[in-house]
Order: C-alpha cells, then structure tokens, then sequence
C-alpha cells in the first residue's frame, strides 16, 4: 500500500512537472502580456516577440522560480513537497559585491546576521560569532556573475504531505486543505445518500428479480436496467434538467447549486434548510446512483441465481428447511459476498469520479475544484486532489477486504 | 458416416445460430451495422454540397471536388455557391440547369455565415432536430458524430485487446517476475484516477482523434489486461498445452495458436460492453472539452452547449437521445452475445 502510494505520487508528480504551461510559464505569459498591453516599454518590442523572458528582471525571475519551487530538480521538490526534505522558507538575497567576504544582513525584527563567503560556501553566523542553528545560506549559481556573488539566506522546516501541509493554492490563496474541506463535504454528502440509495434499493430489487426469474417483474425492471446502463449519470442529469429545471417544460427542481445562496439559505427556518437541500440534492441524487444502479442489481441478482441452483441449497431444502429460511439466511449470505467486495471500488468512484455530474449541475464540489484547478494549473491543489484521491481508493480497497471478511465467514486474515 | 459429419458443427457456427435466435440483440447487431456501414457515406447522404450539377451542359460533382465558389454556378454570392438556393433559384427560372442535393442538405460544419442560417432554430421540417448555438444543423451533426463515436470505440477497444492479450497473456503464461513487475506496475497505474490523466495530458497537447485514442489506450489497458492474465493462467495448465509443448512447440506459438483460441469466450463476450465504455467516455471527455478537437462534431460538445442553453431542449435531448439508442443497441448486442456463448442455466428446485 505505502510503496503504491509513493509510486502513484511519483507518477503524477513528474508528470505534472514534465508538463509544459506550467504555473510558471503561465505567470510569465500574463506578465509579459501585462506589460505589451500597457505599453510599457521593459524590453523592446523583438524581445518579447522572439519569447525571450528578458521582459522580466532577472531577479523578479528567479523570485517566481523560488516562488513556485522551480529552483530545484525534481526528486528534490518531490521530497520537499513529500516533507521529508527540508523546504526552505523566508527568503533574502544577499549580495557580495566584489571584494567583500562578509555581509550583515537583516533577518526580521532586528536581528542581523553575518554572513560570511568562505570559499565555496556561505556560512551564517548569528551576532554572538557563532554559526547560526536556523539560518542557513546558499550561493545562488544563476545570479552570481564575476564580480558579484549572489547567496540567499534561509530557514528550513519539514512541511509536506506527510505532515499535513498541502501547501498553497495558487488561484484561491489559501492553504490547499481549507479550499478542499468544504468541497470535500459536499461531495461526501452526495456520494454516500446515491451510494446509499442504490443500495437500499439494489439489493432488494436483485434478490425480487432473482427469486421471479422469468416473470413480468423481471422482464419489466431488465428493460429499466438497460436504459440505466446505457445512459451515463451526467447524461441522464442533463436531460433531468431540462426537463424539470424550467427550460422547456416543468420548472419543479433548480438548475444547479448545492443548496440556495448563503444570503437566501440563512433566512429559512431548520425545516426549510432541508426542503431547500432536498430541493437542490433530488435530481444530482438520481444522476449520481444511476451509474451503479444497473450493475449492482445484476450482480445481485446473478448471484443469487446462481447461489440458488447450488447443491447446498437443494440439500437445504432435503433437510426440510422452509423455503424463507432457505433463501434469506443460506443463499442470500453468499450472494452478497461479491457486492460486498465491491463497496471500495464503489466508494471510489461516489467521491472522485463525478465531477461530470458536479458540472452538469454546477454544484462547486470535490471533483469540480479538481478539474478547475488542473485548468488554472494550480499545481498545490491538482496534486492535492490527485493525493486525496489514491488514498480513498486505497483505503477503500482495505474497506472492501474488511466487508468481505465479515460478509464470508471462509475468509480470514491473519 | 459422411451424413452425419455435415451435419456436426463447429462450436463458433452453433453460437452464431444461438445468438441469431435472440432476436433483440440479433437485430440491433444487424441495424448497428447497416447504420454504421451507411455512415461512412455520410457525405453523399448529409450534405450541403450538391451530389451532381448540370451548368451550362457541363457536369460537375460537387461533393468529390469539392470548393465551387457561387460565381463559377453564375450565383451572386460571397464565397461557396449555396446549392439549396441555387436549386430553388433554377427551379424557379425553369431553366436548363439542374442540381441533385443529397437527401439531408445540411452540412455539420455548416454556421451562420452561410446566408438563410439562423442560431437555435427549433426542429422543423427542414432542420429536423434544430440548430445550434451557431446555427449548425443538430440533426447533420448527430449523425456524423455516430460515425467518429463508433469509429473510436472499435479502435481503442482493438487496442485495448491487442496490448492486453499482449501483456495480459504473457504475464499468465510466464508468470515469474514479469508478472510480477507488471502487477506492480498495474496496480500503481491503476490507483491513479484515470481520467483525471487524462485531462491533464489532454490539456498539455491538443488530441486529435487517433492521439487521443493513444491516449486513452495507455491508460485504459488494465482491464484487459487483468483478464487476460487470469484467462492464460487458468489455461496454461491444461493437458493440451503440456501436450503442445511436449511437441515442441515454442512459447510463442502456445500462446497464441493454442491458448488463444480457447480463450476467445471473454475476449469476444466483453467486446460489445468494451465499446459501451469508449464510446460513454468520449462523450465525457468531449463534453468537459478535452476530446476532438472542435468543430469536430461530438455528441459531448453538443451536450455542453446544449446545457449552456438550457430551454433550447433539442441540443440536450438530440445527443444524450442518440447516444442512449447507439449505447442500447450495443448493450443488447452484448447481452445476445453472452448469452450465446456463455449461457448460463439456472435449475430452481422450487
């Protein structure tokens, strides 16, 4: 699982890194645009023509590179952003102009710290003389011309995932994890109800067709499975709406939204709250469960049609079971062994996989945030939600072993 | 008895017998094909090009040669003649001159700077499912999406198949640690959330149809792949592939001459769901705008800005209905197909 996990993480990490568009080009693009539109003349005109970033000051430059972690290879940044690097923070650029061995530099708060060029490397000392315990410094290669020795001064920390730091966000400023929470709920929130609901209403209606194989029953709720199965949930959603979201014909449920806007939502009374959400949450609700409807009743319906035809069961029966007995505690026990196995993958899937409905009816959730982010290129909060989502489905793998156990006495682990 | 050995036959020949008793799927099999074989004359049937022109006792096929510009026909028009008019126009002066338009004279890419085009026209005789956002022709659209829907779910799930019998087959036939390795590889890979991948390469470098469908294929091999791999480890240790060895054959002929073919029931049974699922997510990716690049006509697209304009009902209901009746088709298709070759009987003691 944790050898998964680091494999994953590597895997969208470099492939986020490798990708051209990147934050940082991106900055550029905007600055450089900035600067064409306002005619302000910082490099001229074939300059910024033939791409050349010399619009920007060079150390604006490395400043953006420091800014988004650029300044570093990337197994460097992977284990910094892992947090098992040291990530430096609180940045200041110090100049040796040629000749000079030792500069005093402010550090905040009006402690100065001496820094002290001693051959290849950049000592600190605090004002006492000896070598500081937290300020540590580096010679910055790129800055550094004959005559003039740039070094930045700096502190280190561990923050990364692994200590719950997801950095960030470059679009909404704020930490990675504050922007996900309420999205997370959200999302959380119509998951579990269509997981839910498609259980409650699976399990029953597979063991009914199961036990009138044949029968109009069956034929009649086969033919509703098909149409489930060939229509996908944001589909459906999408013709849920124009049907009943006021368009053309019904106008009974809203267009979207998670629930009615705070300034609307605070006025209502405690049992309006929940019409209102109840309001918004019916249609996505539909669309969400559709997508495992049609599997989950099959498999429980084959399942137990194909537990019934077993020899335990006319054995079962020889013994002189009735019929009740034999069916709800004999066959349905090792019918629901594959739906409980499949309960991660499902979980899986409910949480991260459904920002096409979450577009269809612009509900700002977990996977909306996701998709938006990956178009701004908000790398903190991509990686972020990329994280997030390998680790519910590995947890949910364990969760589906857990329910098999339990569900099938046969299955141990030790 | 030679009587009897005509009247004995192969196993594939019985499925196709039994599949062409259920009719449903049998049917839609047949309608799918004939659908599908007809949409790749699309251009002769859903046009704006007119299929044969007399001008002036010349003859001319405007849809295989494509531009005429309206002065070449002697239309007073900026650009491309505009077949539609000029055939009212000679009809009208009774002239000499005569044009054949396909049956459907729309084009799918088609807009409003073409003269007589209007924005979200509502079904009528003449659009029948309307136009769209820029005064395309929903109906023209529909159609030549069904081929390139299509089109894309049979590549990539031949694809899929070849690179998961391929890696599938020889991790359940080698076993040892190349099975291993591609385990691990394929459980990291498949932890990822795929279509986020997707998006994220998608947006990096603009797809077209057979990049997209590299894609795809890279990140959708798994399940084949897994089916593969138990498909070939149950076989490998049957009789007669110890038999086929013995005889000394190599390992590369066992499992493909030998094993395969007795691996053909889930390879051909999954196929039709296989489609099912690459045509679903093509729509997905085109309506979050990372599939074919526009104006490709794509029922994703056409359901997004069906969904910008929400009380234009026809862009909505058109692509979500096409794609339900080409996804219905194939469902019963593979419904007849697994039932033919995989049935499964059921004894109920009561």
């Amino acid at each position: 699982m944790i050898p998964t996990f680091l494999g994953s993480t590597i895997l969208i990490f470099v492939i986020l890194q490798m990708a051209p568009g990147g934050p940082l080009e991106r900055t550029i693009q905007q600055l450089q645009a900035g600067a064409l539109q306002q005619g302000e003349s910082v490099g001229s005109v074939g300059d910024i023509m033939s791409g050349g970033s010399s619009v920007l000051p060079e150390s604006a430059m490395r400043e953006l590179k420091r800014f988004y972690g650029f300044d570093k290879p990337v197994y460097q940044r992977y284990l910094i952003w892992l947090g098992i690097w040291p990530r430096e923070i609180r940045h200041r650029e110090v100049e040796f102009k040629e000749g000079l061995t030792e500069v005093q530099k402010n550090v905040g708060r009006g402690v100065y710290m001496t820094l002290k060029l001693e051959g290849d490397q950049v000592n600190v000392y605090d004002s006492d003389g000896q070598i500081s315990p937290e300020w540590k410094a580096s010679i910055d290669p790129e800055g550094s011309k004959e005559n003039l020795v740039l070094a930045t001064i700096f502190q280190t920390e561990f923050s990364g995932i692994l200590t719950g730091n997801l950095g960030t966000s470059y679009t909404y400023d704020q930490p990675v994890t504050e922007v996900m929470a309420p999205r997370f709920k959200i999302s959380m929130f119509f998951g579990l109800t269509g997981m839910f609901l498609s259980y409650i209403v699976c399990i029953p209606l597979g063991i009914r067709k199961a036990l009138n194989h044949g029968s109009a029953f069956d034929f009649l709720s086969s033919v509703t499975i098909f149409v489930a199965y060939s229509i996908p949930g944001f589909a459906l959603g999408g013709v849920l709406l124009v049907l009943f979201g006021g368009g053309s014909f019904w106008d009974v449920f809203p267009l979207g939204g998670f629930r009615s806007p705070s300034d609307v939502w605070d006025t209502l009374s405690w049992w309006g709250q929940v019409k209102d959400q109840l309001w918004h949450a019916i249609l996505p609700i539909i669309a969400w469960s559709i997508g495992s409807f049609a599997g989950l009743t099959v498999l429980m319906k084959n399942s137990l049609l194909e537990n019934i035809s077993q020899d335990y069961i006319r054995t079962a029966f020889a013994k002189g079971l009735h019929e009740k007995r034999v069916i709800w505690v004999h066959a349905i026990r090792n019918s629901v062994i594959p739906i409980a196995s499949g309960i991660g993958g499902i979980i899986g899937v409910v949480i991260a996989g459904s920002y096409l409905i979450e577009k269809v009816f612009n509900i700002d959730g977990f996977g909306k945030m996701g998709f938006q982010a990956i178009l701004d290129r908000d790398y903190p909060i991509t990686l972020g939600f990329l994280v997030i989502v390998v680790v519910i489905r590995l947890v949910a793998n364990i969760l589906s072993d857990i329910a098999l156990a339990t569900v099938d006495p046969r299955i141990r682990f030790k | 008895m030679p009587e009897q050995q005509e009247i004995s036959l192969s196993i594939l020949k019985k499925r196709w017998l039994k599949f062409k008793t259920l009719r449903r799927g049998y049917y839609s099999f047949i309608l799918l094909i004939i659908l599908y074989g007809l949409s790749w004359f699309l251009p002769l049937l859903i046009n704006n090009r007119a299929l044969v022109v007399k001008y002036n006792d010349e003859i001319y096929f405007p849809v295989i040669s494509g531009y005429h510009a309206g002065s070449f026909f002697g239309q007073d028009v900026p650009g491309e003649t505009i077949y539609r008019e000029l055939k009212a126009t000679w009809k009208a002066e009774d002239s000499d001159n005569w044009l054949i338009m396909p049956p459907y004279p729309y084009s799918p890419y088609e807009d409003i700077t073409v003269q007589g085009n209007k924005m979200y026209e509502a079904p009528s005789k003449t659009h029948w499912l309307g136009t769209d956002n820029t005064g395309r022709d929903v109906f023209s659209r529909l159609c030549y999406a069904f081929n390139i829907s299509i089109s894309f779910a049979l590549v990539l799930s031949t694809l899929n198949y070849i690179l998961g019998v391929l890696i599938g087959g020889s991790m359940g036939y080698l076993g040892g640690k190349f099975d291993l390795i591609f385990q691990r590889i394929i459980e990291i890979w498949s932890s990822l959330p795929m279509l986020f991948v997707i998006i994220i390469i998608s947006s990096i470098i603009r797809p077209s149809f057979f990049l997209l469908i590299f894609i795809y294929t890279i990140v959708n091999w798994i399940g084949m792949t897994y089916l593969m791999r138990a498909e070939f480890y149950r076989e490998k240790s049957k009789d007669y592939v110890a038999a086929a060895l013995s005889m000394g054959q190599s390992n590369f002929k066992v499992m493909f001459k030998h094993i395969l073919p007795n691996s053909l029931v889930p390879i051909i049974t999954y196929f039709p769901f296989s489609i099912v699922g690459g045509i679903s997510a093509l729509v997905g990716l085109d309506y979050l705008g990372f599939g074919m690049p526009p104006p490709t006509p794509s029922w994703g697209q056409m359901l997004d800005v069906g969904l910008q304009n929400i009380s234009k009902y026809w862009m909505v209901m058109a692509p979500v209905g096409a794609q339900f009746i080409t996804l219905i088709m194939v469902v019963f298709i593979g419904e007849a197909v697994r039932e033919a070759f995989d049935p499964k009987v059921y004894s109920r003691l009561r």
